[in-house]
């Protein structure tokens, strides 16, 4: 009979089967390699429900994959990598009777999982390739999956994906050079990509909850993945960790039961997951040690004080204005001076808010943006500016990217 | 209760192999099938398997020319118990996967002795 296999069954066993075996032949083969994982779930679909889900699934599957991407080599006639592959595969992968030793599966998946992770990002990659590979060979999604959820063409996926397997074939590198530690330089932009991934899902205006509850939870298994691992878990890890479940934890309050987006000040507070605030908030204590203080701890420390505030009121503004002062320094950027603006208003009054903001020139990216218009005429209103609050509104709303955002923006501005 | 044969058949001009499922896709798979499977648990006699490469064997061996290769006309089989022809055509209709755009089941009664 067919046991259940867990949720996301098929696309935590692609990432790491597609792992473990470029691990053993080399990250040129990664196409290659996709297509066997992919050809073996297919036939555990076909086999399993008809007889029956096999003791151990992921070595079933390993076999087969392997089989396969050995099969397709053999068929193209390059014999002189099989010759190597073969060592490899007598002496470690399976017994006489060509069953793959649980034991050699369960040990290195974490290894495997962690090099794919640092493979994807390369710095010679554009950090949207980095992103798109990462999504594709680590969490199982397909083009058409990637392109919905990051707003953008399959056309475009292909195209990034493309030019990062194209680079992962030109550098070449042999299994033996695939070792963590030479990898571990890049662990800035593997933290920076799940950031990334992290955000792609919590600040998404995509209208399916689901969806970018998805690439959060995605975000939120690497960054523990990193976490975990003596190679990766530094204070920066635990900090991004730390704001992935901090945030993560309030996301169940942000929509109400019809998909609309609600404000911090609308939210039930008692929806917020308070265990996912635990762990956040235990992470952050670990990211509390050695000298550095980058904007991940910023972040999350911006994140605790809004889980730990009984009421929007009881909110320590004065604090949230610090760290985005500090996130300021430590990754300048107008949309954290933008957030500090909002906080400062909160914590002294719309008119030093508004004397933050003026005089700063926003780039385009942020003037096209629902949210630059959308806080001057908050603030402009707070402070009886009705015309000068009625002129950006309206540019806000104009600009407002999903009806969701549209309803909040006309409830907040009303 | 009478037996047929399910024999799951490319149709003319269809393309039986379209876009590859994704992760996701065939974990949604994997479960519709288990669904219809518990649903219909009574009537499946045998869940059969995908059918490979086939040649139709002849009493003289056979001329030059076309041979009749069968995995071209048939994917996979199964056999079920249904009261009727009728019966035993709607639980293959709603196996997952067997009918879909370019293929479809062709169901034929196993007849019994007596």
């Amino acid at each position: 009979m067919t046991a259940e296999l867990g949720e996301h069954f098929f696309r935590r066993e692609y990432g790491r089967l597609t792992a473990m075996i470029v691990r053993r032949v080399g990250v040129h083969h990664l196409e290659a390699v996709e297509d066997a994982v992919q050809t073996a779930l297919v036939s555990a679909l076909e086999s399993w429900p008809r007889s029956s889900v096999p003791e151990n699934p992921s070595a079933w599957l390993f076999r087969v994959a392997h089989n396969h991407f050995v099969g397709e080599l053999r068929r193209l006639g390059r014999r002189a990598e099989l010759a190597k592959l073969r060592v490899a595969e007598s002496a470690e992968l399976m017994d006489a009777e060509g069953n793959v030793p649980a034991a050699f599966l369960a040990g290195d998946v974490r290894d495997d999982l962690l090099r794919m992770l640092f493979l994807c990002c390369d710095e010679a990659l554009p950090v949207e390739s980095q992103l798109v590979l990462a999504l594709k060979s680590l969490c199982g999604f397909d083009v058409r999956e990637i392109s919905e959820r990051l707003f953008t063409t399959e056309a475009n996926v292909y195209k990034r994906l493309g030019r990062a397997r194209q680079r992962l074939r030109d550098v070449w590198l042999e299994p033996g050079e695939l070792e963590l530690g030479e990898l571990a330089s890049r662990l800035p932009a593997v933290q920076a990509i799940v950031y990334v991934l992290f955000t792609e899902g919590y600040l998404s205006s995509h209208a399916e909850g689901a969806i970018r509850r998805e690439l959060c939870d995605e975000a939120r298994r690497l960054a523990t993945l990193l976490a975990e691992h003596p190679v990766s878990a530094t204070p920066e890890t635990f900090a991004l960790l730390s704001l992935i479940c901090l945030h993560g934890a309030r996301m169940p309050a942000r929509q109400d039961g019809s998909g609309g987006l609600l404000l911090l000040q609308e939210q039930d507070r008692s929806l917020w997951n308070q265990s996912d605030i635990e762990v956040g908030l235990s992470w952050l204590a670990r990211s509390a040690q050695g000298a550095v203080f980058s904007r991940y701890h910023a972040e999350a420390g911006i994140a605790a004080e809004h889980c730990l505030a009984r009421s929007f009121a009881e909110t320590r503004w004065e604090r949230i204005v610090e760290s985005y002062a500090l996130l300021e320094r430590l990754a300048p950027s107008p949309i954290h001076t933008l957030n500090r603006a909002v906080a400062l208003a909160e914590w002294r009054g719309p008119a030093e808010a508004l004397a933050l903001l003026e005089g700063l020139e926003p780039p385009s990216w942020l003037a096209g943006s629902y949210l630059w218009f959308a806080v001057l005429a908050d603030l402009h209103g707070r402070s009886g500016h009705t015309e000068l609050a009625a002129l950006h509104g309206r540019t806000a709303l104009a600009a407002a990217p999903s009806q969701a955002v549209k309803t909040a923006l006309e409830r907040r501005l009303r | 209760m009478p037996k047929y044969l399910c024999l799951q058949r490319a149709l003319t001009g269809g393309q039986p192999q379209g876009e590859r499922p994704s992760p996701a896709q065939l974990q949604e798979m994997y479960g519709k099938f288990n669904a219809w499977r518990e649903k219909f648990k009574d009537n499946l006699v045998d869940l059969g398997g995908r059918l490979g490469n086939g040649r139709l064997a002849l009493p003289e061996s056979p001329p030059d020319g076309p041979f009749v290769e069968l995995k071209e006309l048939v994917g996979g089989y199964m056999i079920v118990a249904a009261a009727s022809l009728d019966e035993a055509i709607a639980i293959a209709r709603e196996c997952p996967g067997v009918v879909r755009p370019g293929s479809g089941v062709e169901v034929i009664e196993i007849l019994s002795q007596g």
